[in-house]
């Protein structure tokens, strides 16, 4: 596997790809800027049913698999939702891999009940069809839709209060799992940031204990959120993971996987450029026309059926912690880059997806969670901008919201954002009233919608950087959402540097983070 | 939203202009940017491949938009096209509507229209999962053809003279990544109808990956394009579907390569048989896991 690299712009650097939304740029960078490239994809286990039946029988600090099944036991799985992976993982994805081997330990132990849960805390519910595809077809037909369903954060009855945490947080858990014998829960990590306390804690909560974590005060003190022991909330999840250990029989399976983000068709996505053969070129090219003309749903239908070639590079099972410890060593080994110190400027290209957009559409209050919020974060030590520096963001960042999956989006863009974007701010006004709103707590359990609460959480991901940076300024994006964002719009990168320029001074230093394919900086 | 107005540049002559500049300065930016006219930067590091090797060959025939442009093709042209030339007559149908698990459909050969018929009989699920394994030496000696056939059939190269490894190796990732797989273990189409022995690959296949097959029977694709006739006639035909078949336990490949060929036969001669019921645990165990050798 090829580390990554920092390389420096010279006279001879061909020109570099920035994401824009569903589409591209293709940029000059200043002389002298250094471009942040991850490293390429670490080779994936070969055989990974066989590695996820070694871990079953052989786990970290707990008894084999087999050995906690019993006939007239009640177990429950559960297991990540479509947030991860982006994209989605090509058929089969790790965790049905995963699932149907504990399944067929379950069936051969003899136990009746059991149930499956996805677990999405305030996220959408997910449709049968993207449950399909996580779990595979033998395990859907067999168990959708009286065991196999999707956990309700909303449902009184389904949800259950267990205790509190040294601090004070509420501890609310899935009463099916609270009731289990046994949780097995399926976790799949892409970055530093998921799995561990965290899978359960907030996969299988509610409001009331995810927001203990959730609040603007929490992630300021997240520097990073990608590396856990430097982030407050984690170390409130893992609080309140320990008061779930501690009421519930968990068994917890974690898998991570390489970086192949980006199947054949859009081999150049994943290549620097550098490494850009004829046929990349072209591909380019073409690609390129295409996404300038076609509409932006034709685009979307087109980025969104795009499957990730991902491979799984390592699985562990057993006691939560240990687990995850294992999990970021392969994690961290697959996206680690040294960089030396930080620049002014900062230049990202934002994809046309997040964690909150499978299938649907990545509004503005999303590019600035997955710009100012994920890509900012993927640092360890410090952020690859200096504080007080500028973060130059590529989107069309049109205004454009999905009716189905993001209600409550639309009325804090309209609402919220045009009076105020300051995140305490927010939080104490409205914060409250969005999470408890009836309407959107029935297009939660009933439709297919984020929380009321969510879009809260999207800004809150970018206070940090918010409160970090001197400017935020946007290349191509519509300039009145880009306004009311509290960004500025620039047409062309070049006017962003002119503008970068009031705020960091003339022949401001500037990095490239060229991702995705993710990588996380670790800055000296 | 209001529409634009004719002179904001984002509508008619003035649009197409600007798409058309952007275009050339694209092109501009890669001639330049990629040195096309001299030798590759010396401070370039060395050229990397950066993408791990594809695990089968055509895999763009498996991917979007090809997958919809060929299900179009099929569902707009071949499947009318079958049904007005051999008004095909399908039993065993509900061998396939639930199909849990990736399979091995096994069938007779006598005419390229078998793969039309025995794709017909498969219902839309199960054919848009359906991968047609096709005579590398045939069909793929000649990249356009290859193609066509690809993209038409969602074929891919299946080596007659690579022996058991060959065939495993491409066959094995396309059950592992959830696909049907269509083969005709005769090898090469019958010259007389008459059903010829079958090659031990179809064992082999079904042993490593441990997954069920299906043995079919195409009778009458002779009358409609015999061996030697490139152009088809109308004829009737009638495709019939068997019980899945599980490797049993210390089965050898040859042996079960023997029993699917005996039931392609009994197909042949009308036999048929019954299906399974009960409890998840049942069900989950009738539907073979997928596994690996241990």
């Amino acid at each position: 596997m090829r580390p990554g690299a920092v390389v420096e712009v010279d006279r001879n650097t061909p020109p570099t790809l920035f994401h824009y939304g569903e589409g591209f740029r293709l940029e000059r960078l200043p002389l002298g800027s250094r471009i942040i490239y991850p490293p390429d994809p670490m080779d994936p286990i070969g055989h990974p049913e066989r590695a996820i039946r070694r871990a079953l029988t052989k786990p970290i600090e707990d008894d084999p698999l087999k050995d906690l099944l019993r006939p007239g036991m009640k177990l429950t799985i559960a297991f990540d939702d479509l947030s991860l992976p982006l994209p989605p993982m090509a058929s089969p994805d790790v965790r049905q891999l995963v699932i149907e081997e504990v399944v067929d330990m379950a069936a051969h132990a003899g136990i009746e009940d059991i149930q499956l849960i996805a677990a999405i805390g305030l996220h959408r519910k997910m449709t049968a069809d993207e449950i399909r595809h996580i779990v595979g077809d033998r395990v859907f037909t067999a168990f959708w839709p009286d065991r196999l369903y999707n956990h309700d954060a909303e449902d009184p009855a389904d949800n259950v209060q267990i205790g509190k945490t040294s601090n004070g947080e509420e501890v609310w858990l899935n009463r099916r799992a609270l009731e289990s014998d046994l949780v097995v829960y399926v976790n799949l990590t892409l970055v530093p940031m998921d799995g561990g306390q965290k899978s359960m804690s907030t996969g299988l909560g509610c409001y009331r204990s995810i927001k203990e974590h959730h609040t603007v005060h929490t992630l300021l003190n997240s520097n990073s959120y990608m590396h856990p022991p430097d982030s407050a909330l984690h170390h409130s999840c893992i609080r309140q993971g320990q008061i779930i250990e501690d009421a519930v029989r968990v068994f917890h399976i974690e898998t991570s996987l390489n970086n192949h983000a980006f199947p054949a068709i859009a081999n150049f996505l994943q290549k620097r450029e550098t490494d850009w053969t004829t046929s990349d070129q072209a591909a380019f090219y073409a690609l390129k026309q295409a996404t300038d003309l076609a509409p932006p749903d034709l685009k979307r239908t087109m980025f969104h059926s795009m499957l990730a070639p991902y491979g799984m590079t390592s699985v562990q099972a057993g006691q939560v912690d240990k687990v995850h410890d294992k999990t970021l060593e392969a994690v961290r080994s697959q996206m680690l880059v040294p960089v030396e110190g930080q620049t002014d400027v900062v230049t990202m290209g934002i994809p046309y997806l997040g964690p909150y957009n499978p299938n649907s559409i990545l509004n503005p209050v999303l590019v600035v969670c997955l710009g100012l919020g994920y890509l900012f974060n993927l640092y360890k030590n410090k952020p690859v901008v200096r504080e007080g520096g500028v973060v130059i963001m590529s989107h069309p960042t049109r205004y454009e919201f999905h009716s189905v999956h993001h209600p409550s989006y639309i009325d804090f863009y309209d609402e919220v954002l045009a009076d105020t974007t300051d995140s305490a701010e927010i939080e104490k006004r409205y914060e409250k009233r969005f999470a408890e709103d009836p309407w959107y707590r029935q297009m939660y359990q009933q439709s297919y919608a984020y929380h009321g609460v969510h879009p809260f959480y999207a800004w809150y991901w970018a206070a940090h950087a918010l409160a970090y940076l001197g400017d935020v300024i946007v290349v191509g994006g519509e300039r009145s959402t880009v306004h009311r964002l509290g960004f500025k719009a620039a047409t062309t990168l070049e006017d962003a540097f002119e503008m970068a320029e009031q705020t960091v001074g003339r022949y401001p230093s500037v990095s490239h983070l060229r991702t995705p394919p993710l990588l996380l900086a670790e800055v000296e | 939203m209001a529409a634009p107005a004719w002179y904001s540049g984002s509508v008619g002559l003035s649009a197409l202009v600007r798409s058309l500049g952007g275009a050339l300065d694209d092109y501009r930016k890669l001639r330049r940017g990629f040195h096309w006219d001299t030798p590759r930067p010396a401070e370039w590091p060395e050229a990397s491949n950066a993408v791990p090797d594809r695990p089968t060959t055509l895999g763009w025939a498996r991917m979007e938009p090809v997958r919809s442009l060929r299900w179009a093709l099929q569902k707009g042209m071949l499947m009318p096209f079958t049904e007005v030339m051999a008004h095909p007559k399908v039993e065993g149908e509900e061998w396939v509507q639930e199909l849990h698990r990736p399979v091995i459909l096994a069938s007779n050969h006598t005419s390229h229209a078998d793969t039309p018929l025995l794709l017909y009989a498969l219902g839309d699920r199960v054919r848009e999962r359906t991968v047609v394994a096709a005579a590398a030496d045939y069909f793929y000696s000649r990249r356009v053809i290859g193609f066509l056939t690809s993209l038409w059939l969602n074929t891919f190269p299946f080596a007659r003279t690579g022996g058991p490894q060959e065939v495993l190796n491409r066959s094995s990732q396309l059950l592992k990544s959830g696909w049907n797989l269509l083969v005709f273990p005769e090898g090469t189409r019958s010259d007389t109808g008459a059903l010829q022995e079958f090659r031990p690959g179809v064992g082999h296949l079904a042993t490593e990956n441990r997954v069920d097959v299906i043995p079919m029977h195409v009778r009458g694709a002779h009358r409609i394009m015999p061996k030697g006739r490139n152009v088809p006639l109308p004829a009737q035909a009638t495709v019939r579907i068997g019980k899945p078949l599980k490797v049993g336990e210390g089965e050898t490949s040859r042996s079960f390569a023997e029993r699917v060929e005996k039931a392609v036969h009994e197909l042949a001669d009308g036999a048929e048989s019954a299906q399974v019921t009960g409890s998840w645990i049942d069900r989950w165990q009738a539907t073979a896991p997928r596994k690996t050798r241990r």
